[in-house]
């Protein structure tokens, strides 16, 4: 049940995501707002739900992005299992790390998915470096948003948690 | 082999959920296929909230530029109103200023058409058109300027009148149209002799002296014959109107419609001295000299 929060949760951000593009930058930049759940699933999930909530996620960004299918799912759980290597030896505390995290992790995303692009489509129509400026500013912008999208999940999470009453601490 | 698979569940489920989507990425980036049900039911699951986020925003937006972003905006209106009367008026001013410059051209071109007459240019500053008779302007020039009794006062549709009395800033002209004007004319056609005489009324003379038997028609133009002494020949004076030939009598009966519209005059000339021919007497003739 939760894993499918998440995901509809992703599919609300991609959503919010299409119509603030649409009105703010006119496609003159682009976010990956998605990639928030997925580093924020790799620091609070576990192995199972994590990983399913990473690729669900995954999924809803190859269909909302447009690119082939199963690209952005398999680097959404790729991105899943290097976010859970870095918090195995950093401890990321506070919005300014989660921020940073994603920003990475966005990065990340995005010049695996230009490579994977380079590796599997012809040439003639594979996207160059020159995207890696652009691929920079939706890092930096996903960062900077991703305080909000941090808070969004915690709410979700709160729903599923249980406290037992009159449990002293 | 079950506890194996259970003891490595967990890293068998992450190694399937990398391994199948990349399987699926390399066969559909060589082969692109069209999007499954699932695909498409997802598509369709989220198009409804792409709707409503949007809605938001737009509203959000139009909020915004609607009453928010409107502060203010009524001053903003009241100075741009101020601006758009100022522009108005000053519109206004070219198109006048614009209008003089034509009427000053078209009186320019009509002085150097007859260079043996000299001009001096004046402004109307005063109008008298009374309705018992009185046919008056008022010009800017007067005797310091060489504007005298009795010269000629033109524009470049034809004669306005004659200077009446003059001060030394400023001076009276004697519309054609006033009860005592008289102008010697001739039919420019026909050479035909007559006299224009002012009734009082701007828009109408009365034609005298016209002999029945000579040739005049309906529409002729009539002309100063410089016979008067005042008005040098050949200067429009008006159109014969109603023109009436009785049975008996000396003279035809006709009306004459004035060629200058004297009551939108706003720029004269008043010709101040004129090369005369043997029919003609003016101030610059020494006939016109000797006048008392």
């Amino acid at each position: 049940m939760k894993p499918l929060v998440h995901i509809l949760f992703a599919l609300l951000l991609s959503a919010l995501q299409a119509s603030l593009l649409r009105w703010a930058g006119g496609g003159a930049f682009s976010l990956l707002l998605p990639v928030a759940c997925v580093v924020y699933l790799a620091i609070h999930a576990g192995n199972v739900d994590g990983s399913v909530g990473a690729a669900g996620v995954g999924y809803v960004m190859d269909l909302t992005t447009g690119t082939t299918k199963g690209l952005m799912t398999f680097l959404a759980v790729a991105a899943f299992l290097v976010v859970r290597v870095v918090q195995s030896s950093v401890d990321v505390r506070g919005r300014v790390g989660f921020a940073a995290l994603t920003g990475l992790t966005t990065f990340l995303v995005s010049f695996g998915a230009l490579t994977l692009t380079l590796v599997a489509s012809p040439s003639e129509v594979a996207p160059g470096i020159r995207l890696l400026p652009r691929m920079l500013v939706e890092a930096a912008l996903t960062g900077a948003l991703s305080p909000l999208v941090l808070e969004g999940m915690k709410r979700l999470d709160g729903l599923f948690r249980h406290e037992e009453t009159g449990l002293l601490r | 082999m079950l506890q194996l698979l259970k003891r490595y569940r967990e890293l068998i489920l992450v190694a399937a959920l990398l391994v199948v989507p990349l399987g699926v990425y390399f066969a559909r980036a060589r082969r692109p296929a069209e999007r499954s049900a699932l695909d498409r039911a997802v598509v369709w699951a989220t198009a409804p909230v792409e709707k409503a986020v949007s809605w938001t925003i737009t509203g959000a937006l139009r909020a915004w530029n609607g009453y928010l972003a409107l502060h203010g905006a009524e001053e903003r209106a009241v100075a741009l109103s101020r601006e758009v009367n100022s522009l108005l008026v000053e519109r206004q001013e070219l198109l006048q200023d614009r209008a003089e410059v034509e009427r000053l051209r078209r009186l320019l071109a009509f002085a150097r058409a007859a260079p043996g007459r000299s001009y001096v240019g004046a402004k109307v500053v005063g109008v008298e058109l009374s309705p018992s008779g009185l046919q008056l302007l008022v010009i800017d020039r007067g005797e310091e300027d060489g504007v005298t009794r009795m010269k000629p006062v033109i524009t470049a549709d034809g004669v306005v009148g004659r200077v009446h009395t003059a001060t030394a800033h400023g001076a009276e002209v004697l519309l054609i149209t006033d009860r005592s004007s008289s102008v010697a004319v001739q039919v420019d056609r026909s050479r035909t002799r007559g006299n224009v005489r002012g009734l009082g009324r701007p828009e109408m003379c009365k034609l005298d002296y016209a002999l029945r038997a000579e040739d005049m028609a309906d529409g002729d133009l009539l002309v100063t014959s410089g016979t008067d002494g005042v008005f040098p020949r050949g200067l429009p004076v008006g159109k014969v109107t109603q023109l009436k030939k009785s049975g008996n009598g000396l003279f035809q009966d006709a009306m004459v419609a004035p060629a200058v519209d004297v009551t939108r005059v706003e720029e004269v000339l008043v010709v101040s001295g004129w090369e005369t021919r043997t029919s003609e007497i003016g101030p610059a003739s020494p006939a016109a000299r000797g006048r008392p």
